[in-house]
């Protein structure tokens, strides 16, 4: 699938096709997409543990629902768990000289491994790791790279997903996740049992809101000619609700028993 | 929720007529934008009352148990929560010793829809 059809595709999936297992090697696949995000000091700020619905004890699933997820939860056969790795700096001394020995950072810029030693490690990872907001800050943004690109590719393979909110303590005994990891989301995958572009676009706040030019407050002006361009490549879709979406829902509720 | 050791409990006769049961009709004919039947709400009533005749409470009283005052405003009690879910698992149970699971299902999702409608996120384990 082109990118842009990826981008414009993805949709937060509700309902998931539960007796339909995915395959492995797609998993592998979006794993994959996540490892080659881009991350900060080239170190590795995400962990996921793929878990398998139906491996799981009754009681073990019960216990990670929370209100709102557990139709999703039952439904979506393979849950990833993401968490954010509060000790990525620490290497970021040897993953920095290795960017600097592949021709990734290099002199040009001003880097060299004396660099690194003398002022990198001690002027901003060093600080950064004693910072516990500002780790918490940084280790959100470089997992949630990596997240953004397993959503993305598991689009592009065919499969719906969504991220999701689990009970993250239960979580952590029952998954036997280290101190060190900050639990961040669960991502279901599954193939979807709704249709792909799940009633349409959701709705966003208006381009002009969002960005800006120059300084903040003076709105990036959308050109109506990208804006065609991009419909036509798929990137931007029809809004949400389509006509048809409430029937969809309504379907998909009774199929599975659900309230409505 | 029940009532005191020693009164008799009963329900309105006609529970359209509570606060709670309108605003379920009202909001579920506008989130999904159509109006039911007749037939169709009585049928929803008649199961109502029947969940409710069973816990021994009241429909309003039974959405009011589940929030709290707070300052920042209504809270909900998670632990009533888990209360009713069991027991519309449990009316759902009752349910399918002369129905079958879908039917059965039916009856239980009525009272979830009724509180769903009230503010209280519910759902139902689903039917593979």
């Amino acid at each position: 699938m082109e990118f842009k059809q990826v981008v414009g595709l993805r949709r937060s999936i509700r309902y998931y096709q539960p007796y339909r297992p995915v395959e492995r090697e797609k998993i592998q696949t979006i794993l994959e997409a996540a490892r080659l995000c881009s991350q900060a000091v080239n170190s590795a700020w995400s962990r996921a543990i793929v878990v398998y619905r139906d491996d799981l004890s009754d009681d073990d699933r019960e216990a990670l629902k929370i209100p709102t997820t557990t139709a999703q939860l039952d439904m979506a056969p393979v849950w990833i768990f993401w968490y954010g790795d509060m000790s990525a700096p620490s290497l970021g001394k040897s993953t920095l000289k290795e960017l600097v020995d592949i021709g990734a950072l290099n002199p040009s810029h001003g880097w060299s491994h004396s660099y690194v030693d003398d002022v990198i490690w001690p002027q901003v990872l060093q600080p950064i790791a004693a910072n516990p907001q500002a780790l918490l800050a940084l280790t959100g943004v470089e997992a949630g790279l990596a997240i953004c690109q397993a959503l993305l590719a598991a689009v592009d393979i065919g499969l719906g997903t969504q991220l999701v909110a689990v009970n993250q303590a239960r979580a952590t005994e029952i998954l036997g996740v280290p101190e060190h990891l900050v639990p961040l989301v669960v991502q279901l995958v599954g193939y979807s049992a709704e249709d792909r572009e799940a009633g349409g676009q959701r709705p966003r706040q208006p381009f002009e809101e969002l960005y800006f030019e120059g300084r903040y407050g003076a709105p990036f002006e959308r050109d109506d000619a990208v804006v065609d361009q991009l419909k036509r490549d798929g990137m931007i879709m029809s809004s949400a609700p389509a006509k048809w979406r409430h029937e969809e829902v309504r379907a998909l509720a009774r199929q599975f028993g659900l309230p409505e | 929720m029940a009532t005191d050791a020693g009164t008799e409990f009963s329900l309105p006769e006609d529970l359209a007529e509570l606060p709670s049961v309108q605003h379920w009709f009202e909001a579920q004919a506008k989130h999904w934008n159509r109006r039911q039947g007749e037939a169709e709400a009585r049928r929803k009533l008649d199961v109502l009352r029947s969940f409710c005749e069973t816990n021994q409470v009241d429909p309003d009283a039974l959405v009011k148990s589940l929030f709290r005052p707070t300052p920042e405003g209504p809270r909900i009690r998670l632990k009533q929560r888990r209360i009713v879910v069991e027991q519309i698992a449990t009316f759902e149970a009752k349910a399918r010793e002369s129905l079958d699971v879908r039917a059965a299902r039916d009856s239980g999702n009525v009272v979830r829809s009724f509180l769903i409608h009230n503010g209280v996120a519910m759902t139902a384990p689903i039917i593979r």
